[in-house]
């Protein structure tokens, strides 16, 4: 998949011709990334929607023994920067690609779309529980009743779980479209569900008490 | 270029390795043979600093110019200093970072760990036989990057290139990891004596991944001797109590009790004619609610990581205080196991950073540490709301670009505050330096500053900054809100460089002399003025002990001097608790009689 210019292109260290490649396939030196390479490039993967976790899970660990500053300690300056450089794309690049949504997300930006910046819609198959949990929400913020947190996490659990289906359908998505990938418009509707029902679970943590978020600032 | 040292920094004691071709070795003092040097500091008349345990066994005479636990301080500014702590040492006023004040002088708190540092040196050398100026320093996880920086330029200060920090329960794990080639997922436990971290990490294949961490750099083992302590105290008249040099001897009695407790079911804890008899289970629930708040990070991680209590193969207990049963209770409830103790929870912190300068100097190529950003880090926006670049537990090195503008016309910087922190307002998280980026003034909106946030391999954010309009790359002033900054950091460079370059030998005599000293004025203050209170002999042995030291005084030999220090000191020993118990034994009878 990678652009033919790539596959030009000579190894700033030993003159080889190192394709599109991380590292010199000859002397390990670290290639500086080009400006238009792309998540799936750093990971020498095809750009493509599927992806078998397992596989880049081994992609994530080889080039991070490849790249990584901890190698590079005594090298030059200009190595060292290199290494810097990949290091935080590799890990750019794994943190987005492993989360089915995230990749979702990286996908729409590639071509050139991007969920709203504001608060999503509420989707319309779930318009009546959030209704009702916002109501319950509120009144739960006024006065911590145990009834009414009982039902408030009765419904937080219905949410959980059709997030974990939003999830598995999004993964059986990607594989059905077999190398194509979905329409975008398709993909912008399920991750626009996925990032409210995300917001929705997080207003119910912090109403509920939940999260544990603060720890760090007893001082 | 010499040997990487891997030094592990610690609240109460800290300890310095290397690693051999048998594995990793802890490197002694080189005089007496001890592995653990007290991070104690003790600030002499005359300017001379000792390091280790002949400056803790000054803290209860010199409680004010001896500092216990400098790494509670550092990367702070005296808003975040607790009031115990505020009570314990004296600091001097003003804003940005915390200035301690000892025999008449400022100090920060890098310079006073810098002490601790120049002192492994010393041992490293003298165990390798040859200069060492590069060092892997570990640093609790939770530490932000104020706390990181901090630690960074102790280093500098002592002479020391820092190749990398650490964290410290990662490094634990490259300990436990090399010796058991384990694969699957841990957690290691980490309660010091000042810190407590959880990370869990999947190891796999010789990749040590961190997956998420948590934490709280403000308890340890210090605050169950200080809850101890108190009991203590609390046999005393309040004007006692609240004497530092009191304070100092009962918070060593009680860490002694504590120790005993582990193994005993009782203990007693002396303090002059105040006694205390405490039992464990006593002492269980006087320290419940801390060790409790070591589940809530411990739930945080496991979530964040995505796993469940029993997803964890096993649990590893690292740090001084996961001696204490209820602590290895406490883990045993959250993780459904009991945890691993097979290395010294001293050492293991120590070994893996061994092992770390190892895997640097590229003498191990099979192991490699992906660690990750403790806490969330962003910027302030409009309307003082905090908004994240990085999410907490994101892999590091990462690298955030942020494209920023004007909001006036003709403006000449765009000035951009760091903060670091979990919560929704700026307010709420810490501050951690602030960037000011000159641009050309032109009409607000049209500016286009792209500034990209680097987090490097040690966890400490950098920035750069271009102007998208011309192209140029901007400099970036950067002013940490509580750190040294760059001319500081060289000034105090420049102070230390005789410092550096004097006669280690000659430097040791200076100091005993100054031991010697401070104790021959002591004792004879003493012994005018409460002779009545010497047992029969005593003066005469104590006169015996003086003469000796007068002479090892004038000699050239500080090991002498020492000896002799040491010698004087145990024989006044009893004579001084004398003269402090009835000091005490008068305020106790004095309290009595108010009472009736």
């Amino acid at each position: 998949m990678q652009a033919a210019a790539d596959t030009r292109r000579e190894c700033w260290k030993c003159r080889a011709e190192r394709g599109a490649a991380l590292v010199c396939s000859r002397c390990a030196a670290i290639q500086p990334l080009s400006a238009d390479a792309d998540l799936f490039t750093v990971l020498d993967l095809p750009r493509q929607l599927t992806l078998d976790l397992a596989d880049l899970e081994r992609r994530y660990h080889a080039a991070s023994r490849a790249v990584h500053p901890d190698r590079f300690q005594t090298a030059s300056r200009r190595e060292r920067e290199l290494s810097l450089a990949a290091s935080a794309a590799v890990n750019r690049a794994y943190r987005t690609l492993r989360d089915p949504v995230a990749r979702g997300r990286y996908w729409l930006e590639l071509h050139g779309a991007r969920l709203g910046d504001g608060s999503p819609q509420v989707p319309p198959a779930i318009a009546a529980e959030v209704f009702e949990t916002q109501e319950k929400l509120e009144e739960l913020r006024a006065a911590a009743r145990p009834d009414l947190r009982r039902e408030v996490e009765a419904l937080r659990d219905g949410f959980t779980g059709r997030l974990s289906a939003l999830r598995d359908e999004l993964g059986a998505l990607y594989a059905s479209a077999n190398g194509g990938a979905p329409s975008l418009d398709e993909l912008k509707r399920r991750l626009s569900e996925i990032a409210y029902l995300r917001t929705l679970l997080g207003d119910i943590e912090d109403a509920t008490g939940e999260g544990l978020r603060g720890t760090d600032h007893r001082h | 270029m010499g040997r990487i040292i891997g030094i592990d920094l610690g609240t109460t004691n800290s300890l310095v390795a290397v690693l051999e071709e048998g594995g990793p070795r802890v490197l002694p003092d080189p005089e007496t043979g001890a592995a653990l040097l007290p991070s104690a500091v003790a600030f002499l008349p005359g300017g001379e600093v000792i390091v280790g345990a002949r400056a803790k066994a000054l803290a209860g005479e010199r409680p004010l110019d001896t500092i216990l636990s400098v790494k509670r301080f550092m990367g702070l500014g005296l808003e975040h200093v607790s009031a115990e702590d505020r009570r314990r040492y004296r600091f001097a006023g003003g804003g940005g970072v915390v200035r301690l004040v000892v025999e008449g002088r400022e100090v920060t708190p890098p310079e006073v760990s810098a002490h601790i540092l120049r002192e492994l040196k010393r041992w490293a050398e003298a165990a390798l036989g040859e200069a060492v100026g590069q060092a892997v320093i570990t640093v609790p996880a939770y530490f932000n990057d104020s706390q990181r920086q901090a630690t960074r330029d102790a280093g500098r200060l002592a002479g020391l290139e820092v190749l990398r920090l650490v964290n410290e329960p990662t490094a634990a794990s490259l300990a436990y990891g090399l010796d058991k080639q384990d694969e699957g997922v841990i957690a290691v436990y980490d309660l010091g004596g000042g810190t407590f971290d959880i990370s869990v990490l999947r190891l796999r294949a010789g990749v040590f991944e961190v997956l998420a961490t948590s934490g709280d750099t403000h308890l340890g083992g210090d605050d169950f001797d200080e809850r101890l302590a108190d009991l203590v105290l609390a046999e005393l008249p309040e004007a006692e109590r609240s004497r530092a040099d009191v304070r100092a001897r009962a918070r060593a009695a009680a860490e002694h009790v504590k120790r005993t407790l582990s193994d005993a079911e009782r203990a007693e804890i002396v303090l002059g004619p105040a006694r205390r008899a405490v039992t464990r289970a006593e002492f269980e629930a006087l320290v419940k609610d801390l060790v409790e708040r070591t589940a809530g990070p411990c739930r945080q991680a496991l979530k964040d990581a995505g796993l469940r209590p029993e997803d964890i193969r096993c649990v590893v207990a690292v740090g001084g205080s996961t001696r204490v049963p209820l602590v290895r209770r406490q883990m045993e409830a959250i993780f459904g196991r009991p945890p691993l103790t097979d290395i010294d929870p001293d050492r293991v912190v120590a070994l893996g950073a061994g092992i770390q300068a190892g895997i640097l100097s590229g003498r191990r190529r099979d192991m490699l540490l992906l660690d990750v950003v403790p806490l969330s880090l962003g910027i302030e926006t409009m309307g003082g709301v905090f908004t994240r670049l990085v999410d907490r537990n994101t892999t590091i090195p990462t690298s955030v670009k942020e494209t920023f503008t004007t909001a006036v016309d003709n403006q000449t910087a765009v000035d951009i505050h760091v903060l670091q922190g979990e919560r929704e307002l700026a307010s709420d998280t810490r501050s951690l330096a602030r960037f000011k980026i000159p641009i050309c003034p032109l009409p607000a909106g049209v500016p286009r500053v792209e500034v990209t946030f680097l987090i490097d391999a040690n966890g400490i954010l950098s920035v750069t900054a271009a102007d998208l309009r011309t192209g140029h790359e901007r400099s970036v002033e950067v002013k940490p809100s509580y750190g040294l900054s760059e001319a500081e950091i060289e000034r105090m460079l420049e102070d230390s460089i005789d410092y550096a370059e004097e006669d280690v030998r000659q430097r040791q005599v200076r100091e005993a002399r100054v031991e010697a000293d401070m104790i021959l004025h002591a004792t004879r203050e003493s012994l005018a003025r409460e002779a009545r209170l010497l047992a029969d002999g005593e003066g005469e042995r104590i006169r015996t002990a003086v003469a000796a030291l007068e002479q090892a005084r004038a000699g050239e030999d500080y090991l002498a001097i020492r000896d002799a220090v040491e010698t004087l000191g145990k024989e006044t020993e009893p004579f001084a608790r004398r003269i402090m118990d009835r000091s005490l034994t008068e305020a106790l009878a004095n309290r009595r009689l108010e009472e009736l």
